[in-house]
């Protein structure tokens, strides 16, 4: 597919760990790399950010973004993975996509990871609870 | 001039479920909107990661009683997206057929709703009845008016058989002749016309920005359908088009949710006619899921429902992820309702079809102090109807 040719022309120096399957691109990048792929993706591709996931996973936290480019169907999803599990944080792309905001406030609040550069880093979904757990979706020996 | 806040919710007759809105006013207007969500949460995706992939159909089936068929869609297609398993024909115009008949449902209950709000109670009445055939065809092909269990890895779990889309016709014939008469009705009224024309406008660069999906964004011009542009079940077999309005208003969003009503009854239309002669399985047998990821998405009657699905090779997923349209179609109230008069505010926050049913009256706290006095949403919106009524028709 031309678009994705031309992202891996523009932006293979930034990307490892490729994975290609049909209509779907996984690729790793750095935390450093991340605002530079987020803002080619979504300014000059065309791109939606459906969502970003978080996964705690033996070699750290991965953060797993979902670009839509909606006019073929076609997925981009770059991967951020966290070594620092005990204090993660990750570039925000709050300020090159307004509708990452709750998105990323959304991981913060369940995953603990600080965005840096986000405008509001507050939880989202706990913030009224009554309850202490923070974090909840993070492992925990013995839960 | 002193800015006062309003506050709507947690739990308030407007909101549905409990939701959190902070409209910041001067005057009669809006400057300003804060939202608060989380009361709500039901930890879905931990849960779903202690279920099997089949159980975990069910349990996003009860994210949302509206959308009790585009969970469990995208939750399956996320699953058949990891090892690209393949779907019978049957099986396929069955999905869609189920699919559409929430898309029309859950349209007709907003319509429904947002006719109530401005004053419209007989919109609101007659609509609902209609919708009333609609549950009765879920309740011919699943047994049930909702959470139909439909949907499994590979297929479905019930055929529709020959003596069930006679009957299903029937309830069509009418469903349809009765959508074209409350389109035209949307689509002419003059008093609907001005009471929504021009009203909590969302523009097409802030609906992009907020990644709005659904009807929210095509109201605003951008033309995105998954249904057409990643189509999966029977959709690349069945003749739609996609409904695309350009001004970012309420008034676009209720044309186009009602436009689409009518789009979905031609696709069941087709589906019913696929139905009579395709023949063969409605479920391929699943043994076992391979490890690697998956991403499945369906076009809600909201918008996008997407779904994320990581699996190790065992029976259940390691990663559940969810996102429900509502979650970045919301935001778009920051955009959206600055500027309008408070009037507006109530019908522009039902606009994106976030789940309420009707307002009676709110708080009003000035300065965050105790002092207070109740205002009256509904009432405030439904004056400002009978206001255009009186002006346009002149009594």
């Amino acid at each position: 597919m031309a678009e994705i040719e031309q992202f891996l022309k523009d932006m293979g120096g930034k990307i490892t760990n490729k994975i290609e399957k049909e209509k779907r691109l996984y690729f790793n990048v750095t935390n450093d790399d991340l605002q530079d792929i987020a803002d080619y993706l979504f300014n000059k591709m065309g791109c939606r950010l459906s969502t970003a996931t978080a996964m705690e996973m033996y070699h750290g936290i991965e953060i797993l973004y979902h670009f839509s480019l909606d006019k073929t169907g076609q997925y981009f999803c770059p991967r951020v993975i966290i070594k620092d599990k005990k204090n993660p944080k990750v570039n925000s792309i709050s300020s090159i996509i307004e509708g990452a905001i709750w998105i990323e406030r959304e991981m913060f609040d369940l995953w603990g990871i600080d965005f840096i550069g986000h405008p509001r880093m507050e939880e989202l979904l706990t913030l009224h609870h009554p309850g202490t757990v923070k974090q909840p979706l993070r492992f925990r020996e013995g839960a | 001039m002193k800015a006062n806040k309003i506050p709507i919710g947690p739990f308030h007759p407007l909101l549905e479920e409990a939701e959190y809105f902070e409209l910041k006013v001067e005057g009669e207007t809006v400057v300003d909107i804060d939202m608060e969500i989380g009361w709500m949460h039901r930890g879905h995706e931990y849960i779903s990661e202690m279920k099997t992939f089949t159980q975990s159909i069910y349990l996003v089936e009860r994210i949302c009683g509206i959308c009790s068929t585009s969970h469990p869609l995208a939750c399956v297609h996320a699953v058949e997206d990891i090892d690209n398993i393949e779907i019978p024909l049957r099986a396929r115009y069955i999905r869609t057929l189920v699919g559409e008949l929430e898309r029309i449902h859950s349209h007709l209950l907003w319509i429904g709703l947002a006719g109530h709000f401005i004053g419209y109670d007989t919109l609101w009445m007659w609509v609902w009845k209609y919708r009333e055939p609609v549950l009765e065809m879920f309740e011919i092909i699943s047994g049930n008016r909702n959470h139909y269990g439909m949907m499994r890895v590979g297929g479905v779990a019930k055929d529709v058989e020959p003596e069930k889309i006679t009957e299903l016709y029937k309830h069509l014939d009418m469903i349809e002749k009765k959508m074209v008469m409350v389109a035209n009705v949307v689509r002419d009224d003059p008093v609907l016309r001005s009471r929504l024309k021009g009203v909590g406008v969302l523009t097409h660069e802030a609906a992009v920005a907020y990644c709005a999906t659904g009807p929210t964004s095509r109201a605003s011009g951008v033309p995105w359908d998954v249904r057409r542009d990643e189509p999966t079940d029977a959709y690349d077999l069945v003749d739609f088009e996609v409904i695309v309005l350009p001004n970012g208003d309420v008034y676009d969003k209720a044309v186009v949710r009602v436009l689409e009503v009518i789009e979905s009854c031609k696709i069941i239309r087709q589906c019913l006619e696929k139905l009579k002669t395709a023949q063969g399985s409605i479920l391929n047998n699943v043994k076992e899921i391979s490890p690697g990821e998956g991403i499945g998405r369906y076009e809600a009657p909201r918008g996008e429902v997407f779904h994320y699905i990581r699996s190790d090779g065992t029976n259940r997923p390691i990663r559940h992820k969810v996102r429900a349209p509502s979650f970045v179609n919301i935001p778009t109230f920051t955009a959206s309702c600055k500027g309008i008069p408070i009037a507006d505010a109530l019908i522009t926050l039902a606009s994106v079809d976030p789940c309420y049913c009707c307002t009676e009256r709110s708080l009003k706290i000035i300065d965050s102090s105790c002092e207070s006095r109740q205002i009256d949403l509904l009432k405030s919106s439904r004056e400002k109807t009978e206001r255009i009524r009186r002006e346009v028709h002149g009594n």
